[in-house]
């Protein structure tokens, strides 16, 4: 009875850690690259790093609230964001990133304004959302995600929260 | 005979281990299949105000502003602009999306559910490192369970006896769906 007792103890001792804070918290893969590329840079000559692996710095304004699979990075001197879209489960981003400064990394990639590559309509919908209006989920500017010509997205390997 | 007492001995005692984890696992696998429903982890709550024309500022500077008018007493954690005329305030628990210069806002509050976080957090293996090899022991853990519960009862309660006909009826329904979802 006490060896059990003492399993269950140290198993909470554990996990509790996990439960706590979220800061400098890595995620995935983390961050491997040094120097990171400006998301407004991105943005404006997006032929010139599609395909390639990215690093990209600033703060967390939006999370996927249910799986926890997409985050919305803005550089926040640019006002321009890019979706940091990860594995359902693989990786989870949790909603108490929104409003943190942090790092992810991944490769550059560009969907379908409908936003169905990874199959999941609705979330691309949401995100897309956010990409346009910078998080201001209303319906018109949702219609007006929709009707953006590309949407472009990291397919993000790993992040640090800090 | 002495190999069904060993079935017995480890049905009960990897039962007992895992007994806890499995009404856990149990609750958040039911909280999680609804998620197209509800969010089983958070608790959010959007509402809507206007706090009148803000001023032009820096992002840090409107962010306080707005919250002060909403008296909201924290300092916000950060304040970013995230496209033209929309500023988001970001507190722990909730976020402001604010549309400028006009100050119309959504307020977004979020709390963790209270338990279900928690079991969500190990069921869904949120947490990675060593977790993700105990959750394995525990899945090869429900694997002996089921295995050696076929054996525990001999004769006509048994596998051999109606036993085979209640395995047959619960292998049906997974196959039975998988049929008709194609």
């Amino acid at each position: 009875m006490r060896r059990v007792l003492s399993l269950l103890v140290v198993t909470i001792i554990m996990v509790l850690p996990a439960l706590a804070g979220e800061a400098n918290k890595k995620y995935g893969a983390g961050v491997t690259l040094d120097s990171a590329v400006g998301i407004s840079e991105l943005l404006a000559a997006p032929d010139k790093f599609i395909g390639k692996r990215v690093r990209v710095d600033g703060v967390v304004t939006a999370v996927c609230a249910k799986r926890g699979c997409w985050m919305m990075l803005t550089d926040p001197d640019r006002e321009q964001g890019i979706r940091i879209k990860v594995e359902d489960g693989v990786i989870v981003f949790p909603l108490e990133a929104m409003g943190r400064k942090a790092s992810a990394e991944g490769v550059f990639e560009v969907v379908n304004p409908a936003g169905e590559k990874h199959g999941d309509a609705e979330h691309a919908k949401q995100a897309e959302g956010e990409q346009a209006s910078g998080g201001y989920s209303c319906a018109e500017q949702e219609k007006a995600a929709k009707k953006a010509s590309a949407t472009y997205q990291i397919a993000g390997t790993g992040a640090i929260l800090y | 005979m002495r190999l069904r007492r060993l079935v017995v001995a480890v049905h009960r005692d990897v039962g007992y281990f895992f007994a806890g984890l499995t009404v856990l696992y149990a609750v958040s696998g039911v909280a999680v299949n609804h998620m197209a429903d509800w969010n089983p982890s958070y608790r959010l709550q959007k509402t809507r105000h206007e706090v009148g024309l803000v001023a032009d500022g820096t992002a840090a500077e409107q962010g306080r502003e707005v919250a002060r008018r909403l008296g909201i007493e924290a300092e916000p954690m950060s304040a970013v602009r995230v496209g033209p005329g929309l500023l988001k305030v970001f507190f722990e628990d909730r976020t402001l999306t604010v549309s400028l210069p006009g100050g119309e806002l959504e307020d977004e509050r979020r709390a963790r559910r209270y338990f279900l976080y928690e079991v969500n957090f190990l069921h869904l293996n949120k947490g990675k490192g060593w977790w993700t090899w105990f959750a394995d022991v525990y899945a090869i853990g429900l694997a002996a369970l089921a295995l050696t519960g076929l054996f525990i009862i001999p004769g006509r309660k048994g596998l051999s006896g109606r036993g085979k006909w209640l395995v047959a009826a619960g292998l049906l329904a997974p196959l039975l769906y998988l049929v008709l979802s194609r």
